[in-house]
């Protein structure tokens, strides 16, 4: 299975004339075959400012190079951002920066991970965050009354099909999740 | 940085004061907190907050967004006022549903719904 490596710096904004000659060998160059997975990994400073523009990108993968749905992209939207957004609060400190890798198999599935460098003022480790989901997944969402404590236990454990916590050499944690497609699901 | 605007309008139903809250654009980490507040500073100047919230043009919200929805719910509750949620899109309604508001808050396909759901809730009270 072969696979393509992009880094995308996070101000990213690629402009692209498909008429031009140039630009089609381009394109045609990166058509992505049935069996081929594609993985694209985008390094961003821990800033919440970018999260929107990770959130266009996220829905144009899922769209585009999966065969998921256009709900199932709405919704790993959600899940990128939430995963995002706990590593910007709780992984990496401010200056520091945050990767998250797409992986894409065309009509079989999306992953995911993202990588803090746990320099953050609230480091959690994988054992910490494999016990807080353990701990509230499949808790009675109506019953959850505070403001947080929604992103992980309910939208990325429903929205998913695997989550996996691991340190990473960085000293930080990195959230592996998977996403199927189901026939009939996507 | 997600842009979000919100509009308020006064309306009525059976007599008795009504917010129609508007929601257009994105809602999340980068906005909320500020935006919350100006829904918080409704519920207090209202004695008793009936509230529309139009989700017609709302985008996207986040977890903590909806968190502070519930918030919200439960302090027009205390007063012994009503929200309800109206017209969300789909993606909305789907994230409504994975995180169980649509158990506690009532939504609805539009602003005249919302308003008759209203009127029909405080006759059944």
């Amino acid at each position: 299975m072969g696979e393509t490596n992009t880094i995308l710096s996070a101000d990213f904004k690629p402009q692209v004339d498909a008429n031009h000659p140039e630009e089609q060998s381009v394109l045609n160059k990166s058509q992505v075959s049935k069996d081929t997975s594609v993985r694209i990994s985008i390094i961003l400073p821990t800033n919440a400012y970018f999260m929107a523009g990770i959130r266009d990108f996220t829905m144009t993968v899922v769209k585009n190079m999966t065969g998921f749905s256009e709900q199932w992209a709405f919704r790993f939207q959600s899940v990128v951002d939430e995963l995002t957004n706990n590593a910007i609060e709780f992984g990496s400190a401010p200056g520091q920066d945050i990767k998250i890798t797409f992986v894409s198999t065309q009509n079989k599935s999306i992953e995911v991970y993202v990588e803090d460098t746990g320099t953050g003022p609230n480091k959690k480790t994988a054992a910490d965050m494999s016990a807080f989901l353990a701990k509230n997944k499949g808790v009675n969402p109506a019953s959850i009354t505070t403001i947080r404590g929604r992103g992980l236990s309910q939208i990325v454990s429903s929205w998913t099909d695997f989550v996996e916590f691991k340190d990473n050499e960085k000293g930080g944690l990195t959230v592996h999740v998977i996403k199927n497609i189901v026939q009939g699901e996507s | 940085m997600a842009q979000v605007q919100i509009t308020f309008q006064n309306d009525t139903f059976d007599n008795k004061a009504l917010k129609l809250i508007a929601f257009a654009g994105q809602l999340d980490e980068t906005n909320i907190d500020s935006e919350a507040k100006k829904i918080y500073q409704v519920i207090q100047e209202m004695p008793e907050p009936n509230i529309i919230l139009d989700f017609a043009e709302l985008e996207y919200m986040n977890s903590k967004s909806i968190g502070y929805l519930t918030d919200w719910y439960s302090k027009i509750m205390a007063k012994n006022g009503k929200i309800i949620i109206a017209h969300p899109r789909a993606n909305i309604m789907d994230i409504l549903k994975v995180v169980g508001i649509t158990q506690i808050i009532h939504v609805v396909d539009s602003i005249d719904a919302a308003k008759a759901e209203l009127s029909e809730v405080k006759t059944k009270a």
